[in-house]
């Protein structure tokens, strides 16, 4: 099975340049990234808030440029690409955004963001326009009669709908998806995720699946990385291996089974998420871990695949 | 006799009616979930029985709320403002929406007790001081002299249950607590809430969308949809036995991780807004049992155990 | 302990959010309400009035007839002469011509160049955004009066000053006011969607954040065009505007100081005119920012 995506060592710092009044500070929102996803597969990339998750696509689509690794998409080297290339190839790797309220233009109707894409890429579809906005729509599940809408009229779920056939309408091999059903409703989430299992199957897709949502990413994806404050600290190879890494333990702990029967106590994680600016040396979990010995506080564990699948841990479970 | 009981209430914005009969009761020591998606009313529900109805244009048509064997639905508003906050406390979701940015966290805290108990500064403080302990929060006094802007969104969120506690509530509302929380957070408070509710016999009511949540935490559920409520029971029959189609369609919109056999449907359509609640029972539109009665007929509750379902075709196998 | 929970949100979002540019509804909207439709009504009356002018008037503007000056409002002259005789009524009805064009020219320069430098500093931001705010706010610094007078001094009293003085004075208005709403939608997911389609940065600019910041600032430039009007009166009633016989609302008001107390309707008529088509322009230029919804968005620019 060849690789579609092969990232490495990617990071991204972001600095906030300092004033009369502040320091200048710089943060690692994505540090040494390094993972393959080979064509046909789910990758879940799973972690809370600022642990850098939705950072990490964007630098794989380059919306955000990398300061440092490697992506090649399709055996081509991304950052190597002049910015006409990386138009181009855009149409390649396409992305489905969490907030479906503020992904389409509010003076777009249905029919004219869904066939965008082509105008953008300056290609024209198969058949007329109309026959491809009907097509696309329908791929989607949603009714033709829909097409002269505008985005107010429609519901949230809707509007999702609408932004993946955006992202199909140029055909592209890789869908990142950041999120895609966090501000939806359960019911419909549940639809959603429905859509595009079955789009998967159909056009033969790749996902990069990004997500908070620990049992979410364990129903849709082939493979789990947990990220923690920009680094992926463990690469789940399938969705019940069972963990390794303390935090990732913690997380699967933290997640509760919506039946009554499997109540349980969670042992309370201790501390708070150190700010991301002033990070102590060593591993970033040390200071909440109770597994944590004298080399987890000095040296950064790296991903490391003895005894079993990889997890950057000195003392893996 | 329960500590905080609503029958069959019913609440409209001039000619809108957002909710309608809606019933649940709940004692001390005893978790209630209240479950709905987004405009299922369920907030709404939080709101009359805090008596913030008036404030937002709302008003009680039917049915009523009795706290402690006192009717609330008629109370005035100056006998409603030494309940809210004092025996009856409330959880928001959003907690900035409850602290004031401006100030720090222990004279919030100690205000409300100085407020409702008739304390002195200095007891209200040593009380601040005994409560954010009881909430695991570390070095107490120290947290007392900082702001809300110095904290996370975990130890904000603590704050605000610090202050509904302050008053020694006999009930707590909570509404979305932790929705707006990192999981282990969120788990972390959860953790909380049921740890007060046993060693302060408090009644909890939770409001909430995540059926996770509520089957981690609850003893009794009501299933709201479309402003009204669907199905009430024990947290077990809910799960284990649910009778009517939306709360089968809900568990089955739940992913479950793992094996991979469970498949994830969704339910077709989107949820009715406000303006547009249907006819007859709210689910039939996306429902995949009803029947021309359902179109037409509002179903009555078909108990059964202790659980009962507002579905034409309750018990019987679809 | 106060609770703000989403019922409030939600009914609330029921009305309709428009975000829409000015389309034919929201004008529409705006003139839904008595306030809006009599401050419309005005306004369109007025530029009739403006366009129609050789039609309108009863006599001819620069007619004089010294035999008949200062006479007070009656018949033929519904609103009186001036001191040589002149027909008041034709010369504000005429004057209506010279305030709204010279007005309306203004604002449409400045619209024009505030949009394009607004557009370009949000869009590219950085160094260049810096220089033309800073260079934009110094604009802003100086007072109307003495860019019209610095104006006057290049290129001698007139029209030409007077309209390159209003449109300068109100420069800084629209490249704030488009700077920050093309700030705002850049930071707005469809805008994000689109680049990662590959749109090309003028797809992006042209096709998506200019229509979608264009209402508010055309709502604001209908607002300036009330404040021009007064500008313009200023300047012709200092002299340094409309030059005679070219009538003017306030070249008229400053002849008529002389005979203030003899034929007070000489100074009247022009300065009510000047008042009354301003609160127009403001009521109803308040009716389309609520029918557009677009409020918050004039906030903080």
């Amino acid at each position: 099975m060849s690789n579609l995506l092969e990232v490495r060592n990617l990071s991204k710092q972001f600095s906030a340049p300092g004033g009369p009044f502040r320091k200048a500070r710089s943060m690692h929102a994505v540090n040494g990234v390094s993972f393959d996803l080979p064509k046909g597969r789910v990758i879940g990339v799973v972690g809370e808030s600022g642990c850098g998750k939705s950072t990490l696509a964007r630098l794989i689509l380059r919306l955000v440029e990398p300061s440092g690794g490697a992506v090649t998409f399709a055996g081509e080297d991304l950052l190597a690409k002049s910015a006409s290339q990386m138009r181009a190839l855009r149409a390649e790797m396409q992305m489905v955004f969490q907030d479906p309220y503020s992904s389409i233009d509010p003076r777009y109707t249905v029919a004219r963001a869904v066939i965008e894409p082509f105008e953008v890429q300056g290609r024209k579809p198969d058949g007329s326009a109309k026959a491809e906005v009907e097509k696309l729509l329908e791929m989607v599940g949603l009714d033709a009669g829909l097409a002269s809408s505008f985005p107010h009229q429609i519901s949230g779920g809707q509007k999702q709908r609408v932004g993946i056939a955006r992202a199909l309408a140029l055909r592209p091999s890789l869908l990142v998806l950041d999120e895609p059903t966090a501000s939806l409703d359960v019911s419909v989430q549940a639809q959603i995720i429905g859509l595009l299992e079955q789009l998967r199957d159909d056009l033969g897709l790749t996902y990069l699946f990004i997500s908070h949502d620990l049992s979410l990413v364990k129903y849709f994806c082939d493979e789990i990385l947990v990220m923690y404050l920009g680094r992926v600290v463990e690469a789940l190879p399938e969705t019940n291996a069972p963990a390794r890494h303390p935090y990732t333990k913690t997380l699967m702990d933290s997640t509760f089974e919506p039946d009554p029967k499997l109540r349980r106590l969670i042992a309370p994680l201790e501390g708070e998420v150190p700010s991301p600016f002033d990070l102590p040396p060593g591993c970033a979990f040390a200071e909440r871990c109770e597994y944590a010995t004298d080399i987890c506080r000095v040296e950064t564990p790296a991903l490391n695949e003895t005894g079993g699948h990889p997890v950057a841990c000195h003392n893996p479970l | 006799m329960s500590m905080l009981s609503v029958r069959d209430l019913g609440v409209a914005f001039g000619s809108i009616h957002p909710l309608s009969g809606v019933s649940f009761s709940v004692d001390r020591g005893q978790t209630i979930g209240i479950v709905g998606e987004s405009g299922s009313g369920k907030s709404l529900t939080a709101m009359s029985v805090m008596g913030l109805l008036p404030l937002i244009g709302g008003r009680i048509t039917d049915g009523n709320i009795e706290f402690d064997g006192q009717d609330l639905t008629n109370l005035p508003e100056t006998a409603y403002r030494k309940l809210r906050g004092g025996r009856i406390g409330l959880i928001t979701q959003n907690p900035m929406t409850s602290l004031d940015p401006l100030k720090k966290i222990g004279p919030q805290v100690d205000a409300v007790a100085i407020l409702h108990l008739e304390m002195t500064p200095k007891e209200a403080r040593a009380r601040t001081e005994d409560i954010l302990e009881t909430l695991r929060i570390p070095e107490p006094a120290l947290i007392c002299d900082r702001y809300p802007h110095q904290m996370s969104g975990g130890m904000k969120q603590r704050i605000v249950i610090a202050m509904a506690l302050a008053a020694d509530p006999d009930v707590l509302i909570a509404d979305e607590p932790t929705t707006a929380l990192d999981v282990t957070v969120q788990a972390q408070i959860i953790r909380l809430l049921d740890d007060l509710v046993k060693e302060r016999d408090l009644a909890l009511v939770l409001i909430t969308h995540d059926m996770s949540v509520v089957a981690q935490t609850c003893d009794k559920v009501v299933v709201m949809y479309a402003g009204r409520a669907l199905e009430f029971g024990t947290v077990e029959t809910i799960f284990d036995a649910p009778q009517h189609p939306y709360t089968q369609a809900l568990i089955g919109c739940i992913p479950r991780g793992g094996d991979g056999t469970a498949k994830l449907d969704g339910i077709p359509g989107t949820v009715p807004t406000v303006m547009n609640y249907p006819k007859g029972c709210p689910f039939h539109p996306r429902c995949t049992r009803a029947q021309e009665i359902c179109t037409t007929t509002q179903p009555e509750f078909t108990s059964y155990g202790d659980s009962a379902a507002a579905c034409h075709f309750a018990g019987v196998a679809p | 302990m106060t609770a703000t929970i989403s019922p409030l949100g939600r009914f609330a979002r029921i009305k309709n959010r428009s975000l829409g540019a000015l389309s034919r509804t929201s004008v529409g909207r705006a003139f839904s309400s008595w306030i809006g439709k009599i401050a419309g009504g005005f306004i369109i009356l007025l530029v009739l009035t403006a366009i129609f002018a050789p039609w309108i008037a009863p006599f001819d503007y620069a007619a004089q007839d010294l035999m008949n000056g200062n006479q007070p409002p009656g018949w033929p002259h519904l609103l009186g002469t001036d001191e040589f005789g002149r027909d008041v009524l034709s010369r504000v009805i005429y004057g209506a011509r010279t305030s709204l064009s010279v007005s309306a020219t203004a604002i449409a320069i400045s619209i024009t160049a505030g949009m394009t430098l607004g557009a370009a500093a949000g869009y590219f931001g950085g160094l260049f955004e810096r220089v033309v705010m800073t260079i934009v706010d110094l604009t802003w610094s100086f007072p109307d009066i003495l860019i019209a007078l610095i104006f006057v001094a290049i290129i001698g009293p007139g029209l030409t000053s007077t309209t390159f003085a209003i449109a300068i004075a109100y420069l800084a208005q629209f490249t704030r006011l488009t700077r920050a709403q093309i700030v705002r939608l850049k930071r707005e997911t469809f805008i994000e969607a689109t680049i990662n389609l590959g749109a090309k940065p003028h797809h992006i600019l042209f096709r998506h954040l200019l229509p979608n910041a264009i209402a508010p600032v055309i709502v604001v430039g209908m607002l300036a065009i009330g404040d021009g009007i007064v500008l313009e009166a200023t300047l012709g009633f200092f002299g340094l505007g409309a030059q005679p016989p070219t009538p003017s609302w306030g070249a008229m008001m400053s002849s008529g100081t002389a005979q203030l107390f003899l034929s007070p309707w000489v100074i009247i008529f022009p300065g009510v005119v000047v008042a009354v088509t301003v609160i127009a322009v403001n009521l109803f230029g308040d009716e389309l920012i609520s029918a557009l919804d677009i409020r918050e968005r004039l906030r903080g620019s």
